[in-house]
């Protein structure tokens, strides 16, 4: 199938909260409205033979309106096609539904995220840090937070060029 | 102790009100082969529930590439799935050639599939003693490892480390194979066969393995897929998905091997892909060696590969490019892509947001393990604490590809 | 001693010999049983723990240096190995494992990350399991190849070897023991 193909029955049926990232990117990309992403992705697992979910990662951007994004990869094995699929949140309400009920696979990787860029995704059956230890007060992956630990005490910074 | 906060509803009033008991397997449960927690329910021998716990040793991976130029990745991919480094290794390679849009020439292809399937080799023999040692059966993997030890010798005469190899270079490899490396791999290719006949017949046909791994921790592939499986417990489900094939990178396509699929996706299955993809890999080294073309061993990326010692110390420009490169000041096209590569526990992936700066703008690691193995408890209820632990060392979890 | 045997027999410490008697401290004679029959707990966690499994295997075989037994429980445990990262979810498993071995113990810090953190200055990874329990010797590497380990397991021997008796009882060692929090257990 072609992209366009897929593109104009995805447009068909969600209308304008789909845009097509006009980009040189590898895989053919669409950016989706963060309050349609379940029935997207719903909507590629049952019609369009997307049924492998190949990777779900968040990202941040911290100039942006919409800070938060989500990327999620699908992967129809039956044509072997690629499809990325883009939605962004705000920092401030950064609440996104919840694909476990479509992709088992999908509860580690949501969690991971929620874990590292504090995304809220709603319906999830146990949001809870994964990763890092529980009482962790931030999300580290969030560009803000430097890669070392603030609080230790053990590397004399001369010694290491800083 | 910690509480039970079950993700399914989980009734304790059933099974005429028979009072469970609570086991704690891990984080350091010597027969689990690293550093995985799980809390288990128990009905007497039966599991009732599993909760698990993992993260023990995070390490912030995908942070620290965030800091890091391209070139220094490689040693974060190293220390992934440590079992099989070079597959990491030559992966990240082909995603950094992707981003630049580089070529590469036969001979490399050639060299990297034989570097490739030795880690594929030495991955799947761990794999597959340590699910005999964990049946009771020592023995092979004392003979396997010895087979190890030589892939190992392998690796040192082309890299000069043993584990984490930080093996080649984006664009290809940092010297040619050496006249030693070639008749080590030659000799191994004699020697394995010999010992992989004898640790099958050890394990593949002996009743007491199969009693202990037969319909162990089964998986239906509907499931599976809906889990995301990848690698060889996709392929004991029976689908027949493999990413070298499905997206042949490195002229995988010029070689002709087999896909082995199970049928039931228990241990024994699982135990049995990985048996025949040594076999397959074993051909396609003696293929790959055999028709090893002529050429040069790497591609022209001055931007990514350090020139000649010698021109560094007489010559301008290459001091220049040698200073630039090692303070990882280079530009890089701005793209996002996603490389996948089959590493030995499934689909190993690299989804690297460029901005053009010195180091990824996001880099993504899609880590076969840590995707499949939260299938765990389902594939574990219902099933003997002994058969528990079979399950978990027949799926080659790797602590660090899980935690990252 | 006279050795006459095509068996390795280790070698007896200094003492006094006459026929049919040999006389030596107590200290080492107690030292020369541990060091040849040291009960190592392997705590792997990651990639220096697949070299430990190369050690442990029939070409390097640490059995030779009479660690041939390992001791997965930590009650029996006279060395506890750390091989690997240790994430600072998992530092409270170290010094708990620590605390559970009995007197005398040993620890062997395996590889950058357990020494130093190594690679991983991050957020996430103690900088070296020496903020949580005392270690007696650190091996370097990345991982480690099986000889380092071996010459660390050595270097542990000698300690082991040359030990006084009256060394867990004495004020530094509880000062040191007190300065991780840890309690002693029964000496």
């Amino acid at each position: 199938m072609e992209n366009n193909e897929l593109f104009q029955n995805l447009h068909t049926q969600f209308h304008e909260s789909i845009l097509l990232e006009e980009t040189n990117h590898d895989i053919f990309t669409l950016v989706v409205e963060a309050s349609s992403i379940k029935s997207v992705i719903a909507f590629l697992k049952d019609h369009e033979n997307f049924i492998f979910l190949t990777d779900l990662c968040g990202i941040h951007y911290p100039d942006s309106d919409l800070e938060l994004g989500v990327i999620y990869h699908l992967h129809n094995l039956v044509e072997n096609k690629r499809v990325r699929i883009k939605t962004f949140v705000p920092k401030a309400t950064p609440h996104l539904d919840s694909i476990v009920e479509i992709f088992s696979g999908a509860n580690w990787m949501e969690r991971e995220t929620f874990d590292f860029y504090g995304i809220i995704f709603v319906g999830h059956p146990k949001l809870e840090r994964i990763l890092n230890v529980e009482y962790m007060n931030y999300h580290p992956m969030l560009k803000e937070y430097p890669l070392e630990d603030a609080t230790r005490s053990d590397k004399d910074d001369a010694f290491f060029g800083r | 102790m910690k509480t039970i906060n079950s993700e399914h509803h989980l009734d304790l009033t059933k099974k005429d009100e028979k009072v469970y008991s609570t086991l704690n397997l891990g984080p350091t449960h010597p027969a689990t082969h690293g550093i995985f927690q799980n809390i288990l329910t128990m009905n007497g021998e039966t599991i009732v529930h599993a909760e698990q716990t993992i993260g023990y040793i995070h390490r912030a991976f995908e942070k620290i590439a965030e800091r890091r130029p391209y070139y220094q990745i490689t040693t974060l991919t190293d220390r992934l799935n440590y079992c099989s480094s070079p597959i990491n290794n030559i992966g990240w390679h082909l995603a950094v050639e992707k981003l630049l849009g580089v070529e590469t020439n036969k001979r490399i292809d050639y060299m990297r599939i034989i570097v490739m399937e030795l880690a594929r080799i030495a991955d799947h023999l761990i794999c597959n003693s340590v699910i005999g040692v964990d049946s009771g059966a020592l023995t092979g993997f004392v003979y396997v490892f010895e087979q190890r030890e030589k892939i190992y010798e392998i690796y040192e005469e082309l890299c000069g480390a043993r584990l984490t190899t930080n093996l080649g270079r984006v664009g290809g490899f940092e010297r040619d194979f050496s006249v030693g490396a070639i008749r080590k791999i030659k000799e191994l290719l004699v020697d394995l066969p010999k010992i992989l006949h004898q640790f099958e017949n050890l394990l593949m046909r002996n009743r007491i393995f199969m009693d202990r791994t037969i319909g162990v921790g089964s998986i239906s592939s509907e499931r599976a897929l809906n889990y995301s499986f990848t690698g060889p417990c996709l392929r004991a489900t029976g689908i027949d998905y493999d990413v070298r094939v499905q997206e042949p990178y490195c002229s995988y396509n010029d070689f002709d091997f087999v896909i082995p699929v199970g049928q039931h996706g228990d241990t024994y299955d699982r135990f049995c892909v990985r048996q025949t993809e040594i076999w397959e890999s074993i051909k396609l080294i003696t293929n790959a060696l055999d028709n090893l073309p002529e050429g040069k061993f790497n591609v022209e990326v001055p931007a990514f590969y350090l020139p000649n010692k010698e021109d560094v110390y007489s010559k301008m420009e290459p001091l220049i490019g040698h200073f630039k490169m090692v303070m990882g000041e280079i530009d890089v096209p701005k793209k996002e892509i996603y490389k996948a590569v089959e590493g030995a526990n499934g689909e190993l992936g690299f989804y690297v947001v460029a901005d053009g700066g010195r180091s990824p703008y996001r880099l993504h690691f899609r880590r076969p393990g840590f995707i499949y193995y939260q299938a765990y408890p389902e594939m574990i209820t219902d099933s003997s604490l002994s058969d528990a632990i079979l399950t978990m060392s027949s799926m080659n979890v790797i602590a660090g590809e899980l935690d990252a | 001693m006279n050795n006459t045997s095509k068996y390795n027999v280790v070698e007896a410490p200094e003492g006094f010999t006459s026929p049919g008697i040999f006389a030596t401290t107590l200290d080492k004679a107690i030292g020369l049983a541990r060091k040849n029959s040291i009960w190592p707990l392997p705590f792997a966690t990651s990639c220096c723990g697949i070299e430990f499994m190369a050690t442990m295997a029939a070409h390097y075989d640490l059995g030779r240096f009479g660690a041939e037994r390992l001791s997965f429980s930590p009650r029996q445990a006279d060395l506890l190995m750390v091989m690997g990262t240790i994430a600072k979810k998992m530092a409270p498993v170290v010094q708990q494992i620590y605390e559970q071995m009995a007197e005398p113990r040993w620890v062997i810090a395996v590889g950058a990350c357990a020494s130093s953190g190594g690679i991983f200055d991050t957020y996430s990874v103690l900088q070296g399991i020496d903020k949580v329990v005392p270690v007696d010797v650190y091996v370097p590497g990345c991982p480690p190849r099986p000889e380092q380990i071996i010459d660390g397991f050595i270097k542990i021997q000698e300690l082991v070897g040359n030990e006084t008796l009256r060394k867990r009882y004495s004020p530094e060692y509880k000062a040191l023991l007190e300065s991780y929090g840890i309690m002693q257990s029964n000496v």
